[in-house]
């Protein structure tokens, strides 16, 4: 990294901290710190939103998603907007109407005590090991990358958000939100537009985008119902509507986003905003992706994308092995690219033999390709058995880093640990008030000053960021990171949505058959994903409605079992 | 403690500040996700 990038990184990272700091110091009520006063703008509440849950894995995977298998994974999103509606007619109202600080404290008015402590500890559970995961993320695929030491990453931007977080609460979060999606978008866009230009000169955006479509890139939907396949029209739509209905819904670090709206309305249109530019954004990221495809369709890319894995095999028994793999990868990467160019001739001649011919020799040669690289990783399996195979988080950085110019790598990756910041802070945020509301001021300290609460907070803030830093610290292979996120989301939301689901449409079901009904589901969903190959949507579902369907089977014997003899 | 009342009463009662309906908001973005999935089954047969 030049040092312009440096200076780039450096001032963003500083500049953000001590603008978080400075324009919210002084919180001195709990809703203030918590809510931030209720004062909060629907463009604001929308851009936090969308900040919340575009972590840096977002910016690092997705690209890399597409690059391996297309733009399929946009249907993940499908039920996003369904949920935005739903969550804007039920919860919003809801819970302003009834005042609480975070999603749980409804649970004990609707039911009981034990429903409250399920749900947040349930939260606290997965909120706290992913917060792990969003600052582990970009830390990890930095350093690998650039040869920084993970551990000093991991603790340099935990502590710089912990900072932030503790001293302003949930306006500090907001307000840097505003500041981070800005250079996000700039960063994304500028990598977007550097993709196209890189591009050969005789190859135009409408030949990448072809290309892109006949190498199987751009296959955005498909209809066909498979059980199995983890992303399609079905799966995106019903357990796409399941994650989204309950991460939004019931996942304090959302729910804390939009109850600090200034009124109902303004909380309203912040998610419905969300549902309306969520999906195109997506669809960007993953357009970019499959345009950086194309690039390295003229670019020789590494056989591997993971540089310290190739290192370590090319040190290794096996380096002469891996040497004829890469000489191989490269004669076929050749042949590909001579046929990639006679499909678009044939194209543009409009000799639909010829095309149709080029593409499938062009496939055959991906096919081929894609062989190799298995062979690779399996060298790499070899050399060492503890590598992680999955090089797809290190594709899109491995493209900045080694062609982008010197100033826009240092405005990239201010993008990327911007979308971490802004994640962990929301999460730290909300981890802090359910650790507060739901535990300590409902179990411990019921009658504590303002004041009190503030700093509890405060501290509640740094625990959480030192957490999530320890669990950052020793964890270290992940496989896909945006999908083990949600993989982890998914063993625990669709409990945590059934609960709310009874709460707000089955009046007659009371706080023991649900409680009861929900461990039972949990066990379940888990059981699913230890013994089952059930793709993670479905688990969703899956919690979420046998939650539902115990409940009713079992409230009737609950109800008598509590009448009093 | 009245107007606190007639403050929550507004909260729940308040317009969007466009469209004049929730109900035509509310299907402005279910018509936007129809119109997305429709243009992303086009983009993908067109190039695929």
């Amino acid at each position: 990294m030049s040092l312009f990038d440096w200076v780039v990184l450096g001032s963003f990272l500083a500049f953000v901290v001590l603008y978080g700091m400075w324009k919210t110091r002084g919180k001195k009520n709990i809703q203030d710190f918590l809510l931030a006063n209720k004062t909060t703008p629907w463009y604001t509440v929308t851009l936090s939103i969308m900040a919340t849950q575009a972590s840096a894995i977002t910016f690092l995977s997705t690209p890399g998603q597409a690059y391996v298998d297309g733009m399929r994974f946009v249907q993940f999103y499908l039920g996003l907007p369904l949920a935005m509606i739903i969550l804007s007619v039920t919860a919003v109202p809801l819970f302003h109407n009834l005042k609480v600080y975070t999603a749980y404290e409804y649970l004990e008015q609707r039911f009981d005590l034990k429903n409250r402590l399920l749900g947040s500890v349930l939260f606290l559970i997965q909120r706290g090991l992913a917060a792990g995961f969003t600052i582990l993320a970009p830390s990890l695929i930095v350093s690998i990358l650039l040869g920084w030491d993970v551990q000093l990453t991991v603790l340099i931007t935990g502590i710089l958000v912990v900072l932030y977080t503790a001293s302003g609460g949930t306006d500090a979060v907001n307000k840097t939100h505003l500041m981070q999606m800005l250079i996000i978008t700039v960063g994304m866009g500028t990598a977007f537009f550097m993709i196209i230009y890189s591009l050969p000169k005789d190859i135009s955006f409408l030949d990448a985008t072809k290309i892109a479509g006949k190498m199987g890139k751009l296959n955005a939907i498909t209809f066909d119902f498979d059980w199995k396949d983890r992303y399609n029209f079905w799966t995106g739509l019903i357990g796409g509507t399941f994650l989204a209905l309950s991460y939004f819904g019931t996942d304090q670090s959302q729910v804390q986003r939009y109850l600090s709206g200034k009124s109902i309305a303004q909380s309203r249109i912040g998610l419905l905003a969300n549902g309306v530019i969520k999906i195109p954004m997506q669809f960007g990221i993953l357009f970019l992706g499959a345009m950086v495809f194309v690039f390295y369709q003229f670019a020789l890319p590494p056989l591997f994308f993971n540089s310290v894995e190739t290192t370590n095999v090319k040190k290794s028994a096996y380096a002469s092995e891996y040497q004829i793999l890469e000489n191989k990868y490269e004669v076929i990467h050749n042949e590909k690219q001579a046929k990639i160019r006679e499909m678009l001739d044939a194209d543009k001649k409009n000799d639909k033999i010829k095309f149709s011919e080029a593409a499938e020799s062009v496939n055959r040669s991906k096919k081929n390709a894609l062989e190799i690289r298995k062979e690779a990783a399996g060298l790499i399996k070899k050399a060492n058995p503890g590598a992680d195979t999955n090089d797809t988080n290190f594709i899109f950085l491995t493209f900045v880093v080694n062609i982008l110019p010197a100033g826009l790598i240092g405005l990239i990756l201010a993008a990327i640990f911007s979308a971490s910041m802004s994640s962990t802070s929301a999460e730290l945020n909300a981890l802090a008030s359910t650790t507060v509301v739901d535990i300590y001021k409902r179990m411990i300290k019921p009658e504590g000053t303002e004041r009190h609460y503030v700093m509890v907070s405060k501290l509640s803030t740094i625990f959480w960021g030192f957490y999530a830093i320890s669990f950052a610290l020793f964890a270290n292979r992940m496989g896909s990171l945006i999908e083990a996120v949600n993989i982890l989301g998914s063993l625990f939301y669709g409990t945590i949505l059934g609960i709310f689901l009874i709460a707000f449409y089955f009046k007659k079901i009371g706080g023991s058959a649900t409680f009861y009904s929900a461990l039972a589901a949990e066990l379940v969903v888990i059981g699913c994903f230890f013994f089952t190959d059930i793709p993670y949507l479905w688990y969703n579902v899956i919690g979420c409605v046998l939650l539902i369907l115990l409940a009713h089977l079992v409230h009737p014997f609950v109800k008598k079992l509590s009448r009093p003899l | 403690m009245e107007s606190n009342k007639h403050k929550d009463e507004n909260m729940w009662e308040e317009k969007p500040p466009f469209l004049s309906s929730w109900k035509r908001l509310y299907s402005i973005v279910f018509l936007n996700l129809v119109i997305l999935v429709l243009l992303f089954y086009l983009f993908t047969k067109i190039f695929s």
